[in-house]
């Protein structure tokens, strides 16, 4: 097993990963699905860890870190879970709501083929979203099972 | 003969997949001229389809491998939104190439097969495939957009492929007087295809002309598809449910594969008699 020392450096590392996530993303602009998946894949990653090392933190000099963890599950449960990840989900419905109304409504006419080839990129676009969005649900569902 | 060509067209489709620098959706080929590899009375009638197939908007000449081929440039966007929208089918539209969908309704009428039923039609390729070939072809699909799109073409090339916009697990299949059918399950095992051969395997119209009956079940061996233990492509599991003989396997490209190692596999069964 590592030395606390380690573990420790190995929290604090990821957990600055994921204040500066958190802090540098401007929830409220539409995030693209790596900006959204680096998101939650740090959130996982994050509460993984302190699941992990809640178990192996005993003993009175470790309390330090305990605190932390604890500080972090509470950022990721107040901040992120219910606040940013709801956000989120809404952003990602909206869009895709756009993007489908955007491309039903584009005239059924006579197309060129650079029209065509544009308008394929907005069906990129509306896939990535929707496998973007069945993920943040996936998480959610993980909430609610909790 | 037939698997021959077959591999001659899985050669040229892995030929057009290194070479082709277009950013179309969807692309297929088909050679301009009958030729060794090709020995096929019918390439202007797959050319026909094509050109009156609105899924296409983009057509240019290339040679490949040394054939002088056309290449079809397409997209399907529509039919794919059309269709998670209103939950009008169980797998989305995604063609077998026109030339495979001749070579394999040529397979089958040169197993004897005197009529094709093209389930799951999409754009009705596999029929008006049968239909060219001289066989009575009729083309079931659920999705109204795909079966308007069936009727644009029919009627602009002229040749009726009987389309019906219907569900082929309830469709009644005692009114198209059948005698040696064949059908061919549309969607790949693992995306909803065996649901929908189960359900076609179970219509209990089918019963009495079951010995007389084909099944061609489109499958992969890709590894990004869950197996089937008992193998053929993801079918094995039904095949052994029903009791199907396998008769053939035949390998041939398809829109899906295109960027693909491996071909679709098109399993040609028949029940025990």
């Amino acid at each position: 097993m590592s030395s606390f020392d380690d573990i420790s450096e190995m929290f604090r590392s990821e957990l600055d990963k994921l204040t500066h996530l958190l802090n540098s993303t401007n929830i409220d602009s539409n995030l693209s699905p790596p900006e959204i998946v680096e998101i939650y894949y740090q959130i996982m990653n994050m509460s993984s860890m302190n699941v992990m090392l809640k178990q192996q933190l005993n003993s009175d000099d470790q309390k330090s870190l305990l605190d932390e963890i604890i500080e972090t599950e509470k950022l990721i449960s107040d901040k992120f879970n219910y606040t940013i990840h709801p956000q989120i989900l809404e952003k990602l419905t909206q869009s895709i709501q756009d993007i489908t109304t955007n491309l039903q409504s584009s005239s059924s006419g006579q197309k060129s083929k650079e029209e065509i080839e544009n308008e394929a990129k907005q069906y990129e676009e509306l896939r990535q979203k929707m496998s973007t969005k069945e993920f943040v649900e996936q998480y959610g569902k993980g909430l609610s099972d909790d | 003969m037939i698997k021959e060509i077959a591999q001659n067209l899985v050669n040229l489709k892995k030929e057009f997949a290194k070479i082709y620098d277009g950013i179309s959706q969807i692309q297929e080929v088909i050679p301009v001229l009958k030729s060794e590899k090709f020995p096929i009375n019918d390439l202007d009638s797959l050319h026909n389809f094509a050109k009156n197939n609105p899924i296409y908007y983009n057509s240019y000449e290339k040679i490949i491998c040394d054939i002088p081929c056309i290449v079809y440039e397409g997209d399907i966007n529509k039919y794919w939104l059309n269709s998670i929208q209103y939950g009008s089918s169980r797998a989305p539209f995604s063609p077998t190439w026109i030339l495979s969908a001749y070579i394999s309704s040529l397979y089958a009428k040169s197993l004897g097969y005197c009529q094709v039923i093209d389930i799951g039609s999409g754009d009705g390729r596999i029929a008006y495939c049968a239909k060219v070939l001289g066989l009575d072809s009729y083309s079931i699909e659920i999705d109204d957009m795909l079966v308007d799109l069936q009727n644009i073409i029919s009627e602009s090339v002229g040749v009726n492929f009987n389309p019906n916009c219907s569900d082929a697990i309830t469709f009644d299949y005692s009114t198209l007087d059948l005698s040696n059918p064949v059908f061919f399950i549309g969607g790949l095992a693992q995306m909803g295809g065996v649901a929908l051969a189960t359900g076609i395997l179970e219509n209990t119209q089918l019963t009495p002309i079951k010995k007389n009956t084909g099944l061609v079940l489109a499958g992969t061996v890709s590894q990004k598809y869950a197996s089937d233990l008992m193998n053929h492509a993801g079918w094995g599991t039904l095949i052994d449910k029903f009791s199907l003989d396998v008769i053939d396997t035949v390998i041939l490209p398809a829109v899906w594969t295109f960027k693909e190692t491996d071909d679709t596999h098109y399993v040609f069964t028949k029940f025990q008699k």
